[in-house]
């Protein structure tokens, strides 16, 4: 069983953001693995540890991204493909593109992907990229169970879950629902120092950079207009519940 | 003159009020920008809900239906948009933003070309094409977004204070669109479907929720829970803490992963605040908060920020609006 994981780097969520002239400023220093990611390697790690398998992590990304695919080999993944790219201004369908080009002609059971990149909360790489491969796909999956030939994917919906079947070759797309993505001990991030990583750039794959089409353009960001200052009620519980639903009432008219 | 098409989500036998929302948003834009406005239902019997669309303005409703679109599996949607898509020609496609639309949105852009924007907060039509805003990192910042193309497709997050503003009906054409779904759409097959047990109210279209988290650690603080609600006539939902464990079905997860709401009324109660879940739940008109902690990080984002212990709280808050209630009906 082969499975490739998707894992892009993204800026912690948690870290403070600005934004000058339009324009994110993010603490460089502050990068972690797309949490959804994390959870589609767990997967496919507990996957291949039941049926004998392998696992290989792919990134597009700068140079300093590759310590994320370290990450990803601390957790358990046999190996990594880091395709480098500056990716500035890249959308999901400008990634889609080169994944889809890396996995042209490759021999695969799955791949994995996060349902959404943290950071732009597009969702739509997993589904664009089997769509360019013509495989099947289920997306916001929070189960995964089978072996070689197929597993059942239970994916998340609006009002209840779907258990589906998928066969080989396929994608599907995780959320962090499904598991508790392991942290690496120290083991495991002895062994990852051993662990091939293949570096390729967009030319060995045949992609010309000029070439790669954005569908989208981000003309700018700005702050989300912040609440206005609430009002805070400490006291006796009787007392301040009884206000706050007084306040509710005049404000909503809720009766 | 050119086509603006709005799909409108069928879910358990009735039309989604936040496709409805839409459909009204976009129908407006239609008649500002003189064109035409159009519908798009796909279901299992998708024509007995084209009269429920006569007060929108529509000049057409395209309809594409059969056994095959019962279950809503990709495969057969991507086919049945992608052929609508060929054949009608839209300047752009809308959806409302659900896991549904979620699930085909990238495979259709890769299928037909078109450009994509998710989960738009505003949107507006271009000469030639869609631009908007969408909240990203975790809803921390607005991004501005566009896309040009023909057709642009785009989904817009529900806002369920908007109500629809009601129009003289009248009558649009109805069209239907034969789709062919071959065995190549059906490779990935649904094997069963668990319905989510609760209430049953649709968040994204309930006016007050209460949200319960780990502070609510007992029966006891659920039936807190219940009463609340049930004075408030709210949905519940809940913080991945209570998802998680399983006290409450994933489905009424709030959040970066579970469902993005703006009710009128949100009342956290026992909820910390991370900022996965005020992703979900920061575009609510009236946050409430109930929190033993006073400094959770709801309170950040809360009009009123009630720091005290759940279990003392609740009874008195849920005693006071049930008299509230009472007195109006005297
Ligand atoms: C990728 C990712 C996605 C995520 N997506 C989501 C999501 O969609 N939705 C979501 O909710 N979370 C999500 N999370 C998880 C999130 O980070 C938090 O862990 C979670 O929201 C915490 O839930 P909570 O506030 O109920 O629990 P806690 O953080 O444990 O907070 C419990 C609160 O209850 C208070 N409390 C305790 N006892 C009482 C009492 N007697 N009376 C009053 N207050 C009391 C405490 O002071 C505390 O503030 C996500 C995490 C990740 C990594
Ligand atoms: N730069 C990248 N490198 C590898 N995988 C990526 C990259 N960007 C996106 N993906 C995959 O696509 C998923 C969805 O991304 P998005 O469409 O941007 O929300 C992610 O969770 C990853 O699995």
């Amino acid at each position: 069983m082969k499975i490739y994981v998707c894992i892009k780097q993204v800026p912690d969520i948690d870290a403070p953001i600005r934004i000058r002239d339009g324009r994110l400023l993010l603490d460089r220093d502050r990068m972690v693995m797309n949490a959804y990611d994390a959870s589609a390697l767990e997967a496919a790690l507990v996957l291949t540890e039941e049926t004998e398998g392998d696992v290989e992590a792919v990134l597009i990304g700068p140079g300093k991204a590759g310590e994320t695919i370290r990450k990803a080999l601390a957790m358990g993944a046999d190996s990594g493909t880091h395709i480098v790219a500056d990716t500035t201004g890249y959308d999901s369908a400008a990634y889609a593109n080169i994944l889809s080009a890396f996995f042209t002609g490759k021999t695969y059971n799955y791949i994995a992907c996060g349902k959404q990149a943290q950071d732009t909360d597009s969702g739509l790489t997993g589904g664009m990229v089997a769509r360019l491969l013509n495989i099947p796909y289920v997306s916001n999956a929070v189960r995964v169970e089978g072996g070689h030939d197929g597993i059942t994917v239970t994916r998340q919906g609006d009002t209840g879950r779907e258990l589906i079947d998928l066969p080989v070759p396929g994608l599907f797309t995780c959320s962090n629902d499904m598991n508790e993505p392991r942290i690496p001990g120290l083991k495991g991030i002895m062994q990852s120092k051993r662990k091939p990583v293949h570096v390729l750039s967009l030319d060995d794959l045949g992609i010309d950079k000029s070439s790669i089409k954005t569908h989208t353009r981000i003309t700018g960001y700005e702050q989300i207009p912040g609440r206005k200052p609430g009002r805070t009620f400490e006291g006796e519980p009787g007392e301040i519940a009884r206000d706050v639903a007084a306040l509710l009432n005049e404000e909503t008219g809720i009766s | 003159m050119s086509t603006l098409l709005t799909y409108v989500s069928i879910q358990d036998g009735r039309i989604k009020r936040s496709s409805l929302d839409l459909l009204s948003r976009c129908s407006e834009e239609a008649e500002k920008n003189g064109h035409r406005s159009a519908a798009l239902l796909i279901d299992e019997s998708a024509s007995g809900y084209a009269s429920e669309l006569s007060t929108f303005g529509l000049s057409k409703i395209y309809i594409v239906e059969g056994p095959r679109f019962k279950n809503r599996l990709n495969g057969p949607l991507l086919k049945a948009f992608s052929t609508v898509l060929k054949q009608v020609k839209p300047a752009v496609l809308s959806l409302d933003s659900t896991e549904e639309s979620k699930d085909v949105l990238g495979a259709l852009s890769a299928s037909t070309g078109a450009p994509v924007l998710p989960d738009l907060s505003q949107f507006e039509l271009t000469e030639n094409g869609v631009k908007g805003k969408r909240p990203v990192m975790a809803s921390k910042i607005l991004s501005l977004v566009e896309a040009v193309g023909k057709p642009v497709i785009f989904s817009v997050r529900s806002k369920s204070h908007v109500q629809a503003p009601a129009r003289t009906p009248s009558r649009a054409d109805v069209e239907k669109i034969d789709v062919s779904v071959t065995a190549d759409d059906m490779r990935a097959s649904l094997r069963e479907i668990r319905k989510a047990k609760g209430s049953g109210m649709d968040l994204s279209e309930a006016e007050t929720i209460v949200a319960a988290g780990r502070g609510v650690r007992d029966e006891k603080g659920l039936n807190l829970i219940y009463e609340l609600a049930g004075v408030l006539q709210a949905g519940i939902g809940a913080s991945r803490a209570l998802t998680e464990s399983g006290v409450f079905d994933s489905s009424l997860q709030i959040g970066q992963t579970g469902k993005v709401v703006s009710p009128q009324l949100y009342i956290a109660v026992g909820i910390s605040g991370a900022i996965q879940h005020v992703a979900g739940m920061t575009n609510s008109r009236i946050i409430v908060a109930i929190n033993s902690d006073p400094s959770a990080p709801i309170f950040d984002i809360a009009d009123y920020g009630i720091v005290g212990d759940l279990y003392k709280v609740l009874p008195p808050f849920i005693e006071e609006i049930r008299s509230f209630k009472r007195n109006t009906f005297i």
